[in-house]
């Protein structure tokens, strides 16, 4: 579930899912949703291999790296084929359709407010902070 | 935060002292008027302020100005002066588009002489500079050939027939930051950025035509009813990446170095050590390329003027608002952080990009800038409101019909960038200004007000 928070400059996602694995899918998907892509018919796949101090840096710097590759390559993901995660690594195929275009800019998914948690009801949850 | 923690030094000054929070290094000071606190109040910015104050070497204050809003780690507005020796270096301080920054340029027309050839210039302009999300521009460049624009600027731009040695004599730093090394540039970063050189991009970007609608104090050249053009862009995806890049090595290093920080977006390196060195070399670099920007669309809106009216442009200065410098202040040598800051030294001009539809000024750097600030002013109005809450407040057609009613003709990428932009999202630029001409920091010169707004 992706809820929007509000933030005077930028933009504030609340991320809240089953597994932890399902998290980083989430996240993945909230993040590229931020781009408005047009997408085309193409299908594309790019693989990632993270490895972080924790499972929060771990997230951020995840969706950082999808980021980047989606701006670079024109590739809108929304979904992630993941191979392994652990507390420090994540290895993960990314998965979309190409980009003609973006309607919105993301310039990058901040450290800030990010924290991994879970509730009492087991859902993983973590809030992040985009800058725009 | 609540107001009784601030101390009113002066009618413009207001603040924090060094007990409010024990892991403080230095009080925390914001320039603002009492109106505005109440409103400064309302975020975090205030918080975000005490947290940069615990910076490993700060000198002096950490210091937010008056269109201080929240951001994610530092408040943008805000100023970090840390020493060269002893401080870190941290890319939250900086920001993401580094270099983000304005260039003002003059012409000869009045807007009274324009004002029938408005729409075509407009288009003209539009159809010269790439906006938008990721747009690349016309421009490729191979790899060494983009080492020599990250490493030399805008000067690397004029020699390659972008604009002319003048030009760079009225640029920040001559358009070029020492130190800059290519080779701490990823390839993430070229990939993602590389062939931007020449676009101004979305979000609060654009290129705006305004006429001079007040004269304070003659300087510059400037003249009532001039028209002169305002570029506002950075290092565009290129800049994005590199403090992406090194933010996750500074998350990943600090420990090593015994540094912590309240929020991991304050992720810093001791400026002397490797890490902190490349990121410098990189951010340099960065801002090189924004530099080199705005040069080639300063040649792209030429290209049109000329085109359109026959005649040409004079560059009046140019200058960043996300940078950190090394420069030498009464405390000594030290780095200055300045995340949605302006250098304002003595004698040099100041621009303040306003909101679309209200004004935008040009001031000079006073003396009171070093003595107070080190070297520094505002940058813009500030956000007040969230992009969220101004599309759910104003509509492109309305917004669109305000903008024809007072005279201004603008071309958008898209009706949602244009409301995200609205006038009633910022705060008033002209209290702003208010505030750092009367605190001594920046004088105002002239008022400008838009008559043409090309964005992404």
């Amino acid at each position: 579930m992706i809820e929007i928070i509000e933030h005077t400059a930028d933009i504030r996602l609340r991320i809240t899912a089953a597994t932890r694995e399902d998290l980083f899918r989430e996240a993945l998907r909230g993040t590229i949703a931020l781009l408005q892509p047009q997408k085309g018919e193409r299908e594309v796949q790019c693989d990632v291999r993270i490895e972080a101090g924790d499972p929060t840096v771990l997230l951020v710097d995840f969706l950082n790296e999808a980021l980047s590759n989606a701006h670079a390559r024109r590739e809108a993901y929304d979904d992630a084929a993941i191979w392994s995660l652990t507390d420090n690594r994540v290895e993960a195929r990314l998965l979309g359709t190409e980009a003609i275009a973006f309607g919105d800019d993301v310039k990058a998914v901040t450290y800030h407010e990010a924290d991994i948690r879970r509730d009492a009801h087991g859902q993983w949850y973590t809030v992040l902070v985009y800058d725009i | 935060m609540e107001k009784r923690a601030l101390t009113k030094v002066h009618d413009w000054l207001w603040e924090i002292p060094k007990s409010y929070r024990p892991d403080m290094r230095v009080p925390a000071r914001v320039y603002t008027d009492e109106k505005m606190l109440d409103s400064i109040l309302g975020d975090r910015s205030l918080d975000q302020l005490i947290n940069v104050a615990t910076l490993p070497g700060i000198r002096g204050w950490a210091i937010a100005m008056p269109d201080v809003h929240e951001g994610y780690g530092f408040p943008i507005g805000g100023i970090a002066a840390v020493g060269s020796d002893d401080g870190v270096i941290s890319p939250g301080g900086i920001g993401y588009d580094i270099n983000c920054g304005v260039r003002l340029l003059r012409s000869t027309q009045t807007a009274s002489s324009l004002r029938e050839r408005l729409p075509k210039l407009v288009h003209s302009i539009a159809r010269e500079i790439p906006s938008g999300v990721g747009r690349g521009g016309p421009l490729r460049f191979k790899k060494n050939d983009l080492d020599q624009i990250l490493r030399d600027g805008a000067t690397r731009a004029v020699e390659i027939g972008f604009g002319t040695d003048e030009d760079l004599d009225r640029i920040e730093s001559r358009g070029a930051i020492d130190g800059a090394d290519p080779k701490f540039v990823s390839d993430h970063a070229r990939g993602r950025g590389g062939d931007q050189l020449g676009t101004i991009g979305s979000g609060n970007h654009f290129v705006e035509i305004d006429r001079v609608d007040r004269v304070f104090d003659p300087a510059f050249g400037i003249e009532h009813d001039q028209v002169l053009i305002l570029i506002h862009t950075g290092s565009r995806g290129l800049g994005h990446q590199v403090a992406t890049d090194f933010l996750r090595v500074m998350v990943g290093t600090m420990q090593r170095y015994g540094i912590s920080v309240p929020d991991r977006e304050l992720a810093c390196a001791p400026f002397r050590s490797p890490e902190g060195q490349q990121y410098f070399q990189a951010m340099a670099a960065a801002a090189n390329f924004a530099f080199a920007n705005r040069q080639i669309i300063t040649a792209g809106i030429r290209r049109a003027w000329k085109h359109e009216l026959g005649d040409d442009l004079e560059v009046i200065y140019d200058v960043a608002h996300n940078v950190a410098k090394i420069e030498k202040h009464a405390v000594g040598e030290v780095l200055v952080h300045r995340k949605g800051a302006t250098r304002a030294f003595p004698g040099q001009p100041v621009l303040i990009p306003g909101s679309m539809g209200t004004a935008s000024y040009v001031l000079m750097g006073q003396q009171g800038s070093m003595e107070q600030s080190f070297g520094s002013s505002c940058h813009g109005a500030g956000r007040v409101m969230s992009r969220t809450r101004a599309r759910q407040q104003v509509t492109a057609t309305e917004l669109r019909d305000r903008l024809q009613k007072l005279g201004i003709v603008a071309e958008a990428g898209s009706s949602k960038g244009l409301v995200e932009e609205a006038p009633e999202a910022y705060k008033d630029v002209d209290a702003v200004v208010d505030v750092v001409d009367r605190a001594g920091l920046a004088k105002k010169v002239a008022r400008l007000v838009p008559i043409g707004v090309i964005k992404g």
